[in-house]
């Protein structure tokens, strides 16, 4: 189980992002993380998975365990390496100036064994689309085309648990039910899913629990199915408007009750 | 007619030696996004460390050379190691800086250390002058260009036909990238310095054995720039185009503009040449045709 305890992040010594973050996200489960913009998402992966260094960040209380082993301290190979877990980040990571099975090649570095080329194979037969554009660089590569190859890279990683940031970010509706399902497969496969999502909708449908987060705080938390029927998350995340607010004009897109205290 | 071939194949030949040893710096360019302005004194230090063991402990040339280029990977992997590596994550103009002064500090002490006086650098090599006709290319020329191509076709190998090669070009494009797909960033990164540098130390091998060896010869370090920016910043092939262009004008004017009176003019003539290489094609000739998704 992976578990962060009262998590205190800052950027550059002085931005604070997270203030006392705690969540657990249990083993063969798909957890949820929703958010708006700049609530501190990303910021919880990365700490997670040991990049906050790369962005000038640092934790200044708290701790992220996974089975009771701290992973403060450690850099993101020995994270991947060893405790098998593995960030996508958002933006679909891939590299733009290597070819499909490059990339796949290039994501499996960090386990280099004999199993890799039938792995490359496995991954293409995941996603077949991927197995015809082989010897295309990845740039060239449609959105929901790359969304499919970087998770054939993270599976190459052979991850037991997978951070997924934002993987429906700028596709298409039945692109992102296709990637979902997908997400869900491989979760009934076994694998651990820490899902950050906006789409609540679609992140709901497939989570088994849910946590909400604002300005670096849980402000709620509990099973997906309580969570889709919650009034601020239908109000916030699923865009239900309330009954004094069907003008747009008077919609605050970023009204905050205050839920926590 | 004679005359011309001469120089040209003369250029050309000078003209790989400055393609390996832009070669050095795009490989650092493209992982670090730094401009290495220590070139010059990278490359003294590399034929310095080689002289070591050629020239002081006469060692064999096939044993002294692999040496020397060892120290020289070190020398480069320990510079990653205490001023680039901790500047990770920070703005790349930053390294740029830092190999300014890097130069300046490895300017002096390599001037404190060898004195100023050259040295004299004559590989003991097998005679490879080629007379065709009028025609005479002397030995050390065509070593320079024969050791140049091996060299720069190895990289190229090791870049292209290893998984090493491969997380070097991917974590060349992206850091972030490739450490959350857990390729040990840092431990790339000090492997390209260390390549770069013996890419520079054989270029500073194979130049220094086209006359003397002294620190002044870091002065070749800044032709590698037009080399570079021709050929384009971030582009392996730019790298021995870009050399191959600059190796050659720089013969032809010294073979014709220079008896005109206007010595010295070989020195400026690949910055013009830049200047207007830069007017046409901003990026180098070669420079990366950035991938846009529209």
């Amino acid at each position: 189980m992976l578990e962060v305890e009262n998590l205190r992040v800052v950027y550059q010594e002085v931005i604070s992002v997270l203030h006392g973050v705690s969540l657990k996200v249990r083993d063969g489960e798909i957890t949820v993380l929703l958010g708006a913009n700049g609530a501190g998402k990303t910021t919880m992966l990365r700490t997670i998975c040991g990049l906050l260094p790369v962005y000038d960040g640092k934790i200044i209380e708290g701790n992220v365990l996974l089975d009771q082993t701290s992973l403060n301290r450690l850099d993101s190979s020995a994270i991947v390496k060893k405790y098998r877990i593995t960030y996508v980040m958002e933006e679909r990571p891939v590299f733009w100036y290597l070819t499909v099975e490059q990339n796949l090649k290039a994501a499996a570095f960090s386990r280099w064994d004999r199993e890799v080329p039938p792995d490359i194979e496995k991954v293409m037969t995941i996603f077949p689309v991927l197995g015809s554009l082989r010897d295309t660089k990845a740039g060239y590569l449609s959105g929901g085309e790359q969304q499919m190859l970087t998770i054939g890279m993270a599976l190459m990683t052979k991850p037991k648990i997978l951070l997924l940031d934002e993987p429906s970010l700028g596709l298409a509706p039945l692109i992102v039910r296709e990637l979902f399902s997908i997400i869900r497969g491989l979760n009934k496969q076994g694998l651990t899913i820490f899902l950050v999502e906006q789409n609540a909708h679609a992140a709901l449908s497939v989570a088994a629990r849910g946590y909400v987060i604002e300005s670096g705080r849980i402000v709620l938390e509990g099973p997906a199915e309580e969570l889709i029927k919650n009034k601020d998350v239908r109000e916030f995340y699923l865009g239900a408007a309330m009954a004094d607010q069907k003008r747009f004009r008077e919609a605050k897109r970023y009204k905050r009750r205050k839920r926590w205290l | 007619m004679t005359f011309f071939l001469q120089s040209f194949f003369s250029g050309i030949l000078s003209g790989l030696a400055y393609g390996l040893l832009g070669l050095g710096l795009v490989l650092i360019f493209r992982a670090s996004e730094a401009f290495n302005f220590a070139v010059g004194e990278f490359l003294v230090l590399g034929a310095f460390l080689f002289y070591i063991f050629y020239f002081t402990w006469h060692l064999p040339f096939l044993v002294a050379l692999p040496l020397g280029l060892g120290a020289a990977a070190l020398f480069g992997a320990l510079v990653e190691r205490t001023t680039i590596k901790p500047l990770m994550g920070r703005p790349h103009l930053a390294m740029t800086i830092v190999t300014l002064g890097l130069a300046n500090v490895l300017a002096g002490g390599l001037q404190a250390t060898a004195g100023s006086d050259p040295y004299s650098f004559t590989l003991d090599l097998p005679d490879l002058t080629v007379e065709l006709g009028t025609l005479i290319y002397p030995s050390p020329q065509i070593w320079a260009g024969i050791l140049s191509l091996v060299f720069f076709c190895l990289v190229l190998l090791f870049l292209y036909r290893t998984r090493w090669g491969l997380v070097i070009q991917a974590t060349s494009e992206s850091q972030p990238k490739a450490l959350c797909f857990g390729i040990n960033a840092q431990f790339v990164l000090l492997l390209v310095w260390a390549i770069a540098t013996v890419c520079i130390g054989a270029a500073g091998v194979v130049i220094a054995n086209l006359g003397a060896l002294s620190c002044q010869t870091s002065l070749v370090g800044l032709r590698a720039m037009p080399v570079i920016l021709i050929g384009g910043l971030d582009s392996i092939p730019g790298a021995l185009v870009g050399g191959l262009i600059v190796g050659v004008v720089e013969a032809l004017t010294g073979a014709y503009v220079e008896p005109m009176g206007l010595i010295g003019f070989k020195e400026v003539i690949p910055y013009l040449v830049l200047l207007i290489a830069l007017f046409i094609r901003p990026y180098g000739l070669f420079g990366t045709v950035r991938i846009e998704r529209v």
